[in-house]
């Protein structure tokens, strides 16, 4: 990644018009080196307003610095410059469904899904915004959400009456699913959506929780110790479950794409976020 | 006893941190070749690995997941990863610090060499 930036740099820095710009934009931001991504950007803008993929980089940059209001503000630029431009219908989507706005995230992922019916973040993504609306929680859209999209942000702990929601916040970009099991294999929280939106939370699993007893078991007479994940790769997605209190399950299923260590990462949190929604149950 | 199988394995087993590689009936659990550092109670791994990859690959197809191309199972003190082909397992156990993405790597490219 620092050979990447480096060599980026030394190319931007030979011939400043070079759409190089974009690439070291993205670098740095994937690098968390968000300042140093917004000053490339910006002076990519500079030189190229008009160029739609330079206001689409601006709007992830903000996205990671928490920006909501300027990253949709830039995508929305990119609309008007590229309309086509998937990226920008799918980031509109993701603002508004990160400011609650069910209905108005629905448009937007809706027309990213008649530019591109097979992303699969895409379906996820609209699935997940189609059950929100189904659970009311789009009525609760106030009426002043049209006028701006600085809206309180969900309280950071679930309580126990959103349980379907509590794997949410982790799982923002619907690149994978999360669910709690109890130790007979029956959801305790989150969801699992198919493309058309049906939640498969129940059948997957009772399916699948099978699996770690007979994990538990080989740990037992192997003497590997406890087992703290079980990653099972399969032709459609890679899951993977982790042990929690009282012989509940933590699974994370996501797309193949998604790399793995980064299935494991996500995995990790999930299991801190369960971990502290059973504490605070139990208290 | 050395087999046609035997090459696979060993290079299995000697990549770093890997204790021991074996080619398992997935139906029955019985090994059909393995290479295993001193110690390592072969039997059991090849039972119990392969129980697990089995139950992992009726409960994924049970769940519309589609075909099991890999599992690992990680333990505090050491990881078991199995890879199927043709009702046969290739199970590998390895300690805590091995590198497991090359394993993985290798295993599957392994799997695709192995016919009987």
């Amino acid at each position: 990644m620092a050979d990447d930036i480096r060599r980026l740099s030394e190319e931007l820095a030979r011939d400043p018009a070079s759409p190089v710009y974009l690439q070291l934009g993205e670098a740095l931001r994937r690098g968390g080196q968000l300042d140093l991504a917004l000053k490339v950007a910006l002076r990519g803008l500079e030189r190229h307003p008009h160029e739609a993929d330079a206001h689409d980089l601006l709007a992830r940059i903000a996205v990671d610095r928490g920006e909501l209001e300027r990253a949709f503000d830039e995508w929305d630029m990119v609309r008007r410059i590229a309309p086509a431009h998937l990226g920008a219908r799918k980031g509109m989507g993701y603002v508004l469904f990160k400011q609650g706005r069910y209905s108005e995230a629905q448009t937007y992922l809706s027309e990213a899904s008649e530019l591109d019916g097979e992303d699969e973040t895409v379906a996820t993504a609209l699935a997940m915004v189609r059950v929100k609306l189904r659970e009311g929680a789009g009525g609760a859209e106030s009426a002043d959400s049209d006028h701006g999209i600085q809206r309180p942000q969900r309280a950071e702990r679930p309580q126990r009456h959103q349980a379907s929601s509590l794997f949410d916040e982790i799982n923002e970009t619907g690149e994978h699913t999360a669910l709690l099991l109890d130790a007979t294999g029956l959801v305790m929280a989150g969801t699992y959506l198919t493309q058309d939106g049906r939640d498969v939370a129940q059948e997957v699993g009772a399916e699948l929780s099978g699996v770690s007893d007979e994990a538990r078991r080989a740990m037992r007479h192997l003497g590997l110790g406890n087992w703290s994940s079980l990653t099972v790769e399969t032709d459609a997605a890679v899951v993977a479950m982790a042990p929690m209190r009282d012989d509940a399950l933590l699974l994370v299923a996501a797309s193949k794409a998604m790399p793995l260590g980064l299935v494991h990462r996500v995995l990790d949190r999930c299991v801190e976020r369960a971990n502290g929604w059973l504490g605070e149950g139990a208290r | 006893m050395k087999t046609n199988l035997t090459p696979i394995l060993s290079a299995l087993t000697r990549q770093r941190g890997v204790r021991g590689s074996l080619l398992v009936d997935e139906t029955d659990g019985v090994i059909i070749d393995a290479t295993m550092h001193v110690g390592m109670k072969g039997p059991a791994f090849a039972a119990l690995a392969a129980s697990l990859y089995r139950k992992a690959r009726l409960s994924a197809e049970a769940a519309g997941l589609g075909g099991v191309t890999f599992v690992r199972l990680r333990a505090t003190e050491g990881h078991v990863c199995t890879a199927g082909k043709n009702e046969m397992v290739l199970v590998i156990v390895a300690d805590v610090h091995a590198n497991i993405g090359l394993i993985r790597m290798e295993m599957l490219k392994a799997l695709e060499r192995l016919t009987i």
